[in-house]
């Protein structure tokens, strides 16, 4: 899918008020049962050195400053996966009075800012499941086809004419 | 146990403070007294009783009586009694002594109070905690005026750095830190390599789940809210919000659910202590350690998919009982599984606490003593680490641990190898106790009959999570809870660190942090950090409004 993805993603990991199942899900993932450290994903300690961010949780106040703040900190080309329910569309938080609601309300907040993300990817599910996640790094690898119902491809074809 | 002379104790002390009410139904006792005695029965309970502090909740009943109100709510555990005493408040003017300097264990729920619904606190010094510093002045999200989704208009602007200067150097930990999982900041001033002090602020992860729990959902709808409090321990906070309202409308559970919950809530308490044992393994720099628990850890998520459907154990459980039953096919396999845990947990165990770089990283670090822990009301491996013995599931039993018998280590040093070694001894208890479970589980229904949920009752639960006791509160209401209080265990746990962390190492920081297994997710549903900031938030007065 990306090019610039082909070896190990390191990813940083954006926990932006998620209620840990997420999380615990995502170390999961990296020690030996599902071991998706053969792919080359590392957790890294600073947006610095990350290809990836990884955000779970749909962004409280208190937590939207440091946010931009790692996201501002990570090279392009900048990827943002968005991580469980709360993530991709805020969740049952969608409008509650200390968080922004998920990824897209951040994203209209980081144009306004200028502040450019060049891929987003979704992975819905309230907690992930390991093997989404795994599936997922497939697919920024490309190592997978995104898998989109036919229901889905027709509509889409609808409205782009 | 025969508790009425016990009864009669308290009800002659809330007689000798004078002008106030003794109402005793089932395990609570309700005590309504005057403001001004506030401090008088609190110093009786907490020092002379030795009851423990469990949290205090604030209450908008402008709409039912025209007062808020506020209740402290105390826990006798020797004798399984939770004391709820409630003041009632002036509206307008709406004022309350405070109780900190006797209770110590008070500080965080009163500020609590202070930012949600407005009540002040006379004789301490009040500042906010909960809500985000840029939040507006004069708004309060729990009063019942305050939609859930009023969302203050704030924009973000960027900054030069300001660091101010301390006479010691300051070592941030956090927000984000790769030691940590969760947002949460910590300041540690330190001398040399000596940490001298410690400032925390956390609440990064305060979603507003109350006022949500208040608004928008059902009575059966909060218990799948509940179990989002927390990714780890959310059966536990589901169940506690289900007791507490099975005690408020006097619903009967059926037996077998009861056993499901405690089979359940045990495997969660397994998968909890040995995530955590990784962990600290890997603070540690004992990466081996840390792979190998969460291999063995995989066994138990996959008992926990048989048993509820989910990884995570949500979704089971409802008022008045559970969803899902435990058929003969699923206990063969759970036992299975669960010899093989602890076949291959034993094995490990042995050969960590054998290594001596990690014993000797975890004795003497950390230490709590036992009068710091009693003052905090500590709670859970961190209070049984610190020679407290206290465990709801013996002192109050709930569910099904009535039925069953199960060991509660407790270790007198105090320090992390305490809490190592008591959380280390739990998971082989938890293991026995579903065991035990399984082997006993009832026949019958597995959801009560009929469940009606009359209004204006109130309810307290406690639930013994991983990390201490959950205590849920509850007013019922019309369809949906009125006032829905959650306190989490690391909130009790937190206050602590500050002694656990003075005059130590600062290698030994994260470890010591991590000792008490905080969860923040649990406790922010709620110190300014002024260093190496560039974006910040401020109140938008005119100017661009980002969302609003």
């Amino acid at each position: 899918m990306s090019k610039f993805l082909k070896k190990s993603i390191w990813v940083f990991h954006l926990n932006t008020g998620s209620c840990n199942a997420c999380d615990i899900e995502i170390l999961d993932v990296l020690t030996p049962y599902f071991d998706a450290e053969r792919f080359g994903v590392k957790l890294v300690a600073s947006p610095r050195h990350a290809d990836a961010l990884l955000m779970t949780g749909p962004v409280t106040l208190e937590a939207l400053p440091k946010v931009i703040n790692a996201i501002e900190a990570t090279p392009r080309p900048r990827i943002l996966i968005a991580m469980g329910s709360c993530s991709v569309g805020g969740g049952i938080w969608h409008d509650t009075y200390s968080t922004i609601g998920g990824v897209r309300e951040l994203l209209k907040i980081l144009k306004e800012r200028e502040i450019e993300v060049d891929h987003v990817y979704y992975i819905p599910g309230c907690p992930i499941r390991p093997e989404a996640i795994i599936y997922a790094i497939g697919l920024i690898k490309g190592l997978v086809e995104k898998k989109i119902s036919s229901k889905v491809k027709k509509a889409v074809r609808r409205t782009s004419g | 146990m025969d508790i009425s002379p016990i009864l009669k104790n308290y009800k002659k002390i809330v007689e000798s403070i004078g002008k106030s009410s003794f109402t005793h139904v089932g395990d609570t006792i309700y005590i309504i007294v005057e403001p001004n005695k506030l401090r008088e029965l609190a110093e009786i309970l907490y020092w002379k009783m030795n009851c423990y502090h469990r949290t205090c909740v604030g209450v908008d009943e402008r709409p039912l009586n025209g007062h808020f109100a506020l209740y402290h709510i105390f826990g006798d555990d020797t004798n399984g009694l939770h004391i709820v005493v409630k003041v009632y408040i002036d509206p307008e003017d709406p004022v309350v002594p405070s109780i900190t300097d006797i209770v110590p264990a008070a500080d965080w729920c009163e500020l609590e109070a202070y930012d949600l619904l407005g009540i002040k606190f006379s004789g301490r010094k009040l500042y906010r905690l909960v809500l985000p510093p840029t939040w507006p002045h004069g708004v309060y999200p729990l009063r019942k005026e305050t939609p859930y989704n009023y969302r203050p208009s704030v924009k973000i602007i960027s900054g030069e750095e300001i660091g101010e200067s301390h006479d010691k150097a300051v070592v941030p930990v956090g927000p984000y830190h790769p030691a940590l999982h969760e947002p949460e900041y910590f300041e540690l001033y330190v001398e040399g390599e000596r940490v001298v002090d410690v400032k925390y602020r956390g609440f990064h992860v305060h979603r507003g789940i109350e006022k949500l729990g208040e608004s928008r959902t059902t009575y059966q709808q909060v218990n799948f809210l509940a179990e989002r409090i927390c990714g780890i321990c959310g059966f536990e906070h589901s169940v506690c919000y289900a007791l507490a309202v099975e005690k408020a409308a006097k619903i009967d559970v059926p037996e077998r659910a009861q056993y499901i919950r405690s089979i359940v809530l045990e495997i969660e308490r397994i998968h909890s202590h040995l995530l955590w044992i990784g962990v600290a393994a890997h603070v540690l720099g004992y990466d081996t350690g840390f792979m190998h628990i969460w291999r063995i850890r995989e066994l138990v998520m996959y008992i926990a998919e048989k048993l509820t459907g989910s990884r995570k154990t949500y979704g089971i459980n409802l008022i008045g009982g559970v969803r899902k039953d435990i058929n003969e096919e699923k206990k063969k396999e759970v036992i299975e599984k669960l010899e093989i845990v602890e076949k291959d947990l034993k094995k490990l165990i042995d050969t960590m606490v054998s290594v001596p770089e990690l014993k000797k990283r975890l004795t003497g670090t950390g230490i709590l003593p036992k009068s710091e822990a009693r003052k905090l009301s500590v709670v859970g491996p961190t209070a049984r680490g610190s020679g407290l013995d206290r465990d709801i599931r013996r002192d109050l039993p709930y569910a099904a641990y009535s039925e069953i018998s199960f060991k509660v280590p407790v270790y007198s040093e105090g320090d992390n190898l305490a809490r190592f070694l008591v959380r280390v001894e739990e998971v082989f208890e938890s293991i026995s106790i579903v065991k035990q479970l399984l082997d006993q589980l009832p026949r019958g229904d597995i959801m009560a009959e009929s469940i009606e949920i009359p209004e204006r009752k109130m309810g307290v639960a406690a639930v013994e999570a991983p990390r201490g006791e959950d205590v849920h509160f509850i007013i019922t209401g019309r369809g949906k809870p009125y006032r829905w209080k959650v306190r989490a265990p690391t909130y009790n746990n937190i206050p602590a660190l500050k002694v656990m962390l003075r005059d130590q190492a600062l290698a030994d920081a994260p470890l010591t942090i991590a000792s008490i297994d905080p969860c923040f997710s649990c406790t922010d549903r709620i110190v300014v950090i002024k260093d190496g900031r560039r974006y910040k938030l401020i109140p938008n007065k005119g100017g661009v409004v980002l969302y609003g």
